[in-house]
């Protein structure tokens, strides 16, 4: 799709049997709105939903859908996106700070995939619970949660490959240790991320946006859901999670959390 | 603008505070040059209390009990009453300092010359290295970063201020904060809530100034011996069960075993 937009957000949503992507966007949509009211965010999806207050674009695929792993359409971003630069998030997170800086953050690449995570405490994540296979093959510690990137040859380079990955994963799980069964998009990103070259799509060693990761593994929750058990106070669209302010994307994990916010 | 060192007395079954107060007061006198003031329970016309520029009477705050390696012994800790030190205080800056912990040098001059209106310690280590200080240095079962009440600097302002009211709001709900960051241990303790604190005045953030090095400290486990003048020696076992010994000059320390530092003070 040409541009029709210098820079946007966009956010994925496919609903499932469990989940409602779609209003998960919707809460994502308002905290980004809040922050920015001028931000451009468009939604991705093929559920009936109309442009409004929160999404100034609503675009459907522009190519046959996967049912069976909904994840495995995300390739189709880079044809989808409005925008001539673009931020995709995924659904089930909210912003809970101003975030606009990322932009200038993000622009020293083309394409720039979120290295790494953070705990609510604002620390980078130590356990890697749910980072095995990513060890276990050397794969670069991506998160597609945020990932940036501009019109450009790379970009396309980029979700060309995810695209391969996704539709030909026996060949590439075959290669792997401790392959999933389905792919999930963290692997294919970092997948994709070792074939086109690391340093051509992640910034491992800058500060720049990674987001707060609530899985309990990272969190050191006791139990799931983390929810039972940590005291958060949503205000004015400022979260306190065991009174530490939580500043940029939260990733709250727990899909009906947020409902109310 | 006044500045002073304030120190915490207040004997229990075990140890002997004022005394130990007295010796760090002589310390303090020596290496600063700044005066003191002692808060206790003490008789004013105690002679121990001789050594202190001023002396406040003050009724002991008990924050429970605590098991003490060295005395092999459950004591009391007067604890609790370290919240008051922004009202007790007589100076405008004014430096903290336990009872047990060793002005060996003038390093504190330093705190006492920053910017800043608080600062205490971040991160404190075994000075022989036996120990690892990682689980000290956090708290709760979910590893919030420890701040070390052991030394405090504060400047009359209205953020030290809002720093010792919120510690005196933790340990009046400590029920709430001990669930809260799911601290096992029910005794109160001046650290924890020093901690709790400084995030909460701090913008709810784990982000403020803090002394830039780390609190030196001799485990109750270790002996210490002055072998002269600001000089001290530390005999130590160390992990392959070996007698060792470190002898430190011209550095102050935390001595965490306070009969050790008892029979230091009895043998100068």
């Amino acid at each position: 799709m040409k541009p029709v937009e210098e820079q946007g957000y966009l956010i994925v949503a496919t609903n499932t049997q469990n989940t409602d992507y779609v209003n998960c966007s919707e809460t994502l949509a308002k905290t980004i709105k809040y922050w920015h009211p001028d931000a451009r965010i468009c939604l991705l999806t093929n559920e009936q939903v109309s442009t409004g207050p929160l999404f100034d674009y609503v675009h459907a695929f522009p190519f046959a859908i996967d049912t069976v792993n909904p994840y495995a359409n995300d390739w189709q971003v880079f044809d989808a996106t409005p925008f001539r630069e673009t931020i995709k998030l995924e659904a089930d997170m909210l912003i809970t700070s101003p975030i606009d800086h990322w932009w200038n953050l993000l622009r020293h690449r083309d394409v720039v995939v979120s290295t790494g995570c953070r705990d609510w405490k604002d620390q980078p994540a130590r356990s890697r619970h749910y980072r095995q296979v990513f060890d276990a093959n050397h794969l670069p510690d991506v998160y597609n949660a945020i990932t940036y990137w501009r019109l450009s040859k790379t970009a396309q380079d980029f979700f060309a490959t995810v695209r391969n990955i996704f539709e030909n994963w026996p060949h590439y799980r075959a290669m792997l240790k401790f392959p999933e069964e389905a792919p999930s998009t963290d692997v294919v990103y970092a997948i994709a991320a070792t074939i086109v070259g690391p340093e051509t799509c992640t910034m491992p060693f800058a500060s720049y946006p990674t987001i707060i990761h609530m899985k309990r593994h990272i969190i050191a929750a006791k139990r799931d859901p983390w929810v039972d058990e940590m005291i958060c106070e949503y205000r004015d669209y400022e979260l306190r999670v065991n009174t530490i302010m939580q500043r940029g994307a939260f990733h709250y994990n727990v899909k009906n959390w947020r409902y109310g916010r | 603008m006044t500045t002073g060192a304030l120190i915490f007395a207040f004997n229990n079954e075990q140890t002997d505070y004022v005394t130990m107060a007295a010796w760090s007061a002589r310390n303090i006198r020596r290496h600063l040059n700044i005066p003191t003031a002692v808060v206790t329970d003490a008789q004013p016309e105690d002679p121990r209390l001789r050594g202190f520029d001023q002396v406040i009477s003050a009724a002991p705050a008990s924050g429970g009990t605590r098991w003490f390696e060295d005395y092999q012994a459950t004591v009391t800790w007067h604890n609790a009453g370290r919240t008051d030190a922004y009202t007790l205080s007589p100076w405008d800056q004014t430096l903290v300092l336990d009872a047990d912990y060793v002005v060996a040098s003038d390093q504190l001059k330093a705190v006492l010359n920053s910017d800043q209106d608080f600062l205490a310690h971040a991160s404190a280590y075994d000075i022989t290295g036996v120990d690892n200080f990682t689980g000290l240095n956090e708290y709760g079962e979910y590893h919030m970063p420890m701040s070390w009440a052991t030394v405090m600097m504060f400047r009359r302002s209205e953020h030290a201020e809002l720093i010792f009211d919120c510690m005196r709001m933790i340990r009046a709900n400590w029920r709430h904060y001990k669930d809260l960051y799911q601290i096992a241990s029910s005794t109160y303790r001046n650290d924890h809530a020093l901690s709790i604190a400084l995030t909460i005045v701090n913008g709810q953030t784990l982000e403020y100034p803090s002394i830039p090095w780390n609190l030196a400290s001799v485990t109750p486990e270790h002996t210490v011996t002055r072998t002269s003048k600001d000089c001290y020696r530390i005999d130590y076992v160390d992990q392959d069960k070996r007698p060792r010994w470190t002898s430190i000059r011209n550095q102050d320390f935390h001595a965490m075993g306070k009969s050790h530092l008892e029979k230091l003070i009895e043998t100068r």
